[in-house]
């Protein structure tokens, strides 16, 4: 569901139904017995299953737990020529929101984590049980550690695609969460959860020391034994769970792994501090990182007592490496150990829930005065360093910078309204003398024509801007999910961009550059139109009412050139059938059926039989 | 100004560091440095391998070749010449084919003025050489298209650097328009390349960020050739390379004495030489006097610099600020001195292990009692300790100074940039204004005669000022432009190109109508070589230039101008006449007849004609390729009467006949 998103320093901390929820996920993902058993469970049934989970309270609910994996090829898929994270597009199918609207391109993910996911829809009863507790009104809650949370993610972004496709957004939402799951998104997919107003029920906790979310982090097909071992290690069925086991590479591969956060840190700090040095561009061509980025709302577990709550996922990645910076004493040895054992200690959450102290560190920080006194903000037992705190600070400023972006824009949305209503004007006044706004326009005869080319000018200048800052990702992510806006450029593209068809084809542009829709569609249409599109989950290009005119042009100029009726038939057909529809949507004015509108009067020229039987002949003799 | 500075900085955010960390932790400079120790064991002079399962190729560099082509040299006291500035555009005619597009703008009349494009002269014909040789024309082949470093440490790094730049010329002129193809250079303390002209191609060419310059903080090769040309110590730089020789191979005549000679140099003396030429260039340009010129060395920096210390990495790419932290860094001895001067210069395998151990370590403020300070200051803080200068070291606040200019001045351009395309956006509005007054005597006598002739003077007062308007715009857009505050690419971007085209295509006329109302032809001059403003000329300029590197493609919204498709036929007239001056030539033309009509001398006479006839053949075919917008058409148009008394003159008697002599 598209919300406005919310305000970065009301860091959601958890309601007491939540944590009830949270305690009962723990306790599924970590049976009291010991991991042995929830492993044995998991190993009796390849890595395909996942367990549900009924309850009744705090409210009835179906938690559906999904076991992490022990096995590199789990994590990493075959060898198949992959890129060397692992990570493929989503499928557009199954994740239809999953990109960044204006530009289209997908999200990208761990293409392990997604055919496991994969398998499991097909291949097992998730649907169906899933279906059975939407059915009986219970709320879903999809649960796991470690890889199965990585599943468990995605579990629950399939469940938000189809509710909201269903409409039934009103439903309670469900409730991801995860401990110590690796991470699994781009940018793209983190920006399209945040856009969804998603990232407030994904929620992973996370021990600062913990290495798993950062695996993904290194090139993942280059150290697959050196992962293999780090699982084998995890796998409560390696003999005794030792030190003594471990392999000889986890050192190394340790140092690998702080020494690529570090460079994603480092790079992704760069840019929202603002860097302008031409060199950063020519250095990612060289350095492979990561694509993976936090998604959703992270809990770090810094003691039983305290939960700091970070929905900036900027802040989060710097987390994750700043957390891990050695104390200059610590053997590299003793700190990979720690980072390991982090793993297997999310169980305490069973217990603590209840008491634990929600913290906003990040607005602590960028509150208080810069400087010292916020080094002695540490989490838990860990003290940053002072970059660590200078990249946090940086990262919730660039986060407010985008918000306050965001005001600047709303104001300018006034004058937008007011452009619009004075072209909307003009548009009534040609119909009171029957004539098609469309038409008046091309020809530029009158003052009222040059007006609203002014008008349009105008427009379009505001209107780029903001498809500008977009695309510097200047805006908050929630932007083009707003509904006000959405209508509004909606509302923009159906009033102007026809004056800008007409304009294109008054100056014959279409013989220089091609035609319109191929070659001068301006981005500030593309972009409105596939905004309306994403709110109304309606199929991408399914909402082409606006340019309408252009498809007329282009058939008149190829009908003139001597192209025969019957070779563009179909197209016209379209075009007719198109045209109805829009017009009974009330997506299409009535004036293009005017008596004198170029588009009437070049229909007229349509072969007599086809008219009779046309699906507009009605319209055209209103 | 200083508050509106101080609020800028609350809201900065010091990068250089976070760059420089960017850069240790990855694995580039570990890969390029193992390139650069084999190429210094090989015979070629160059190797080159693929990394990342073939995807990008490191091509290595050594300077061996070239300290041996010079020992002898230096050993003679003729270290100069060899460690000299050369044309790269005049004397050798090869080495301008090579680097065509840095040399380029050079014919330019308005670039001209200032020096021209030089190289250190050893560099070059060791670059030269090599370029001659198969292997290495084999291998330009090969790599073309992938990703490519060039690498080479001390003199090697140099002829890496000129390798790269010509890569990059080669590249550029198979495919203008397209960016910069992947290609990086890093080179590890190598002595400086190139003049200042060389730098400002650089930067206009946007190929700053292709260059990575590693220096550590104790090493004096990268620092050596800002002395003058005359006290350059050759046999330092030579004999410094050729230490990273093994020591075996070290025994012949003129190496040997080199080394004896280093060897022989009082390092404290050597330290004080340096620190005192860096310093002294390091003043010069903060006096900032660039017409005054001083004996000083011709060599600048360009690229990026990474300064290193065990510490950390800062990247400084403002070549100004680059002078100062060489300086700063150079004289600031926050670690008790670093061993001797060959240890300094031959770290850079230690180096570049143990920089990403550091950054792996937390770091915390040496004094732990310091006051609040902003979060723009800690982070100079921060760059300043990652790149070896104390914080309490004289040098640490003038260093400060020039982190936070580097950083001030690497951000206006583009906030220039954001901000004149709002502008523009603004001014818009004016344009169409204009284009409306011009649609509305289309039919008449075309917006030129009724601009000039002050028609319906309401319209007329309105058009004048949003010319006036226009014409401000641009000429501000222009003087930003000259003061370097605008990126460096700005009069290649399609969008203002594009943009200024119009906009000239439609007011010019309006200029010329003006000029010639007032009559300022007769008082002045023709308006061509008298009274067209600058901007119209450089526009024209733009213009030209992104004609001969091929259309821009891309920005469809400004493809309106239709000249760029002149090579198809237009089927109707165009929207605005494709050449600005039309209409002063127009005016020349209706002079001339009018001139001619009156002439009683026959040689004067034939010569008259001979020009107009010259005129219509150029109107003419303007007007058969529809090059033309309508209003030249109009029926009262000056062009329509122009050709009216053309017509009246040719049917006299007298001019029938000489024209068919011609």
């Amino acid at each position: 569901m598209p919300t406005d998103s919310a305000p970065p320093s009301a860091a959601a901390s958890l309601s007491e139904d939540d944590r009830l929820l949270v305690a009962h996920c723990a306790a599924l993902t970590f049976p009291s017995s010991s991991p042995t058993t929830a492993a044995a469970a998991a190993a009796s049934s390849p890595s395909a299953s996942f367990q549900v989970h009924h309850a009744s309270h705090p409210y009835p609910c179906a938690a559906f737990a999904f076991p992490p994996s022990w096995s590199a090829a789990d994590w990493m898929g075959g060898d198949g020529g992959r890129p060397p994270f692992g990570d493929a597009e989503v499928d557009p199918a199954l994740f239809p929101s999953l990109r960044a609207v204006g530009s289209g391109i997908p999200a990208r993910t761990n293409a392990a984590f997604l055919a496991a996911f994969r398998r499991l829809l097909d291949g097992s009863t998730l649907q169906s049980e899933v279906s059975r507790a939407v059915a009986e009104e219970k709320r879903v809650v999809f649960t796991g550690h470690s890889s199965g949370g990585s599943i468990a993610t995605l579990a629950a972004i399939w469940f938000l695609e189809k509710c909201t496709r269903r409409g039934s957004v009103n439903q309670a939402h469900p409730f991801c969460v995860t401990f110590g799951a690796p991470l699994i998104g781009d940018n793209i997919f983190n920006h399209a959860v945040k856009r969804e107003g998603w990232s407030q029920c994904i929620l992973h906790f996370l021990l600062p020391l913990d290495i798993v979310p950062r695996i993904p982090l290194t090139p993942l097909a280059s150290f697959r034994e050196e992962i293999q071992a780090v699982l084998d290690w995890f796998s409560p069925q390696t003999p005794n769970n030792s030190p003594a086991g471990r392999s000889l590479v986890i050192p190394g591969y340790y140092e690998t792994l702080l020494r690529s956060t570090l460079s994603i840190a480092s790079y992704e700090a760069c840019s929202f501090m603002g860097c302008t040095s031409s060199i950063l561009g020519t250095l990612t061509s060289f350095i492979d990182l990561s694509p993976y980025r936090p998604c959703g709302t992270y809990h770090f577990l810094t003691s039983s007592e305290q939960l700091i709550v970070l929905t900036n996922s900027d802040a989060v990645l710097q987390l994750l490496f700043y957390c891990l910076q050695l104390d200059p004493q610590q053997q590299l040895l003793d700190a990979a150990a720690r980072s390991l054992s982090a793993h297997w200690q999310y169980e305490p959450i069973k217990e603590c829930m209840q008491d634990i102290i929600c913290v906003d560190y990040l607005g602590t920080i960028s509150s208080t005065v810069p400087g010292r006194q916020t080094d002695r903000v540490a989490i838990g037992s860990i003290e940053l360093s002072r970059e660590a705190i200078l990249h946090l600070s940086a990262a919730a400023q660039w986060e407010k910078q985008r918000q306050r972006n965001q005001t600047k824009i709303d104001e300018s949305c006034q004058k937008i309204q007011e452009a619009l209503g004075s072209l909307n004007e003009y548009k009534r006044s040609r119909e009171l003398r029957g004539v098609s706004y469309y038409d008046s326009f091309k020809l530029q005869r009158e003052v009222h024509d040059f007006d609203a080319n002014v008008r349009r000018l105008e427009l379009a200048g505001l209107w780029d801007e903001i498809v500008e800052m977009l695309r510097r990702r200047e805006l908050p992510d929630g932007f083009e999910a707003r509904e006000e806006w959405v209508s509004l450029g909606t509302l923009f593209r159906r009033l102007v961009e026809p004056l800008d068809i007409a304009n294109y084809y008054r100056h014959s542009k279409n013989e220089d550059t091609g035609s319109y829709l191929s070659k001068g569609r301006p981005r500030r249409y593309k972009y409105t139109q596939k905004w309306h599109e994403q709110l109304q989950r309606a199929p991408v290009g399914s909402s082409l009412e606006s340019c309408f005119w252009a498809v007329v042009e282009e058939l008149q100029a190829e009908m003139a050139d001597g192209r025969a009726f019957e070779d563009l038939r179909d197209r016209v057909v379209k075009l007719e059938n198109d045209a109805h529809g829009w017009y009974n949507s009330g997506s299409l004015g009535k004036d293009v059926f005017l008596g004198s509108s170029s588009f009437v009067a070049w229909w007229r020229t349509l072969p007599e039989q086809h008219r009779s039987a046309s699906s507009i002949a009605k319209l055209v003799s209103l | 100004m200083d508050d509106a500075a101080g609020e800028e900085e609350a809201s900065m955010f010091e990068t250089s560091h976070v760059l420089g960390a960017l850069l240790a932790s990855s694995p580039l400079l570990a890969r390029a440095w193992d390139r650069c120790t084999a190429a210094t064991a090989a015979a070629l002079g160059f190797v080159h391998g693929e990394e990342d399962g073939g995807n990008k190729v490191y091509v290595g560099f050594s300077g061996v070749q070239a300290a041996l082509s010079a020992a002898g040299a230096a050993v003679a006291g003729g270290g100069a010449d060899v460690f000299a500035p050369v044309g790269l555009g005049g004397g050798d005619a090869a080495a301008g084919r090579m680097f065509a597009p840095l040399v380029a703008a050079e014919t330019d009349p308005a670039a001209a003025a200032g020096e021209p494009v030089a190289v250190q002269a050893l560099a070059l014909q060791c670059f030269l050489k090599l370029c001659g040789s198969p292997d290495f024309q084999m291998l330009l082949d090969e790599i073309r298209g992938k990703a490519v470093v060039f690498t080479g440490h001390s003199l090697g790094g140099a002829i890496a650097a000129l390798a790269a730049l010509h890569f990059l010329c080669i590249s550029s002129s198979s495919s203008p328009w397209a960016p910069a193809p992947p290609v990086l250079c890093v080179t590890f303390g190598s002595p400086l390349l190139g003049n200042e002209a060389l730098s400002r191609a650089i930067l206009r060419e946007r190929w700053g960020g292709n260059f990575c310059h590693v220096v550590s903080q104790h090493d004096v090769v990268p620092r050596l050739l800002f002395c003058p040309p005359d006290a350059v110590p050759a046999h330092i730089i030579v004999g410094m390379q050729l230490h990273q020789w093994p020591a075996r191979t070290r025994q012949t005549g003129a190496v040997t004495t080199v080394t004896m000679r280093m060897a022989d140099t009082d390092k404290d003396a050597l330290r004080q030489l340096i620190q005192r030429h860096v310093g002294a260039v390091a003043m010069e340009q903060k006096l900032a006097a660039p017409d005054e010129t001083t004996r000083g060395s011709p060599y600048r920096p360009f690229g990026t610099y990474v300064l290193c210390s065990p510490e950390g990495a800062a990247c400084v790419d403002n070549a100004t600020a680059v002078v100062q932290m060489l300086y700063a860094t150079f004289a600031s001895r926050s670690s008790p001195s670093a061993g001797s001067p060959e240890a300094a210069h031959s770290c850079y395998g230690e180096l570049v292990l143990k920089m990403p151990q550091h950054l792996l370590l937390k770091r915390r403020l040496r004094v732990d009692d310091a006051p609040a300070t902003p979060n723009y200051d800690d982070g100079v803080s921060l760059a300043l300790e990652a790149s070896g200068i104390d914080a309490m070291a004289m040098e640490a606040s003038t260093a400060r100074q020039w982190l936070k200019t580097s950083k001030r001045a690497g951000r206006r351009p583009s906030l220039n940039s954001a901000r004149l395309a709002t502008q523009l956006g603004r001014i818009t509005p004016c344009r169409a204004q204009i284009e409306w007054y011009k649609a509305l005597f289309d039919a008449e006598m075309g917006y030129y005669d009724a601009f000039k002739q002050r028609r319906s003077p309401r319209k007329y007062s309105k058009v004048n000022l949003n010319r006036i308007k226009l014409g401000q715009f641009w000429d501000r857009v222009l003087t930003m432009l000259d003061a370097g505050q605008l990126p460096h690419d700005f009069h290649r971007r399609a969008k203002w190109v594009n943009a200024a085209r119009f906009y000239q295509l439609l007011v010019e006329p309006l200029d010329i109508a003006d000029y010639h109302h007032h009559g300022h032809h007769r008082t002045s001059g023709s308006y061509m070589t008298h009274g067209r403003e600058r901007r119209y000329e450089l526009f024209d300029r733009w213009w030209q230039e992104k004609a001969c590197t091929g259309g821009a493609g891309g920005d469809v919204t400004s493809s309106m101008l239709a000249a760029s498709a002149s090579s198809r036929r237009r089927s109707k007239y165009a929207g605005l006449t494709q050449d600005p001056c039309f209409w002063a030539r127009v005016e020349e033309a209706r002079e001339q007849t009018e001139s001619a009509q009156g002439e009683r001398d026959v040689a004067e006479l034939a010569m008259k004609l001979e020009e107009l006839q010259e005129f219509e053949r150029y109107f003419r075919e303007l007007v058969a390729s529809k090059e033309v917008s309508v209003d030249v058409l109009a029926p009262q148009s000056s062009y329509t009467l122009w050709v009216e008394e053309w017509n009246q003159l040719k049917l006299r008697d007298e001019v029938r006949t000489m024209l068919l002599r011609f």
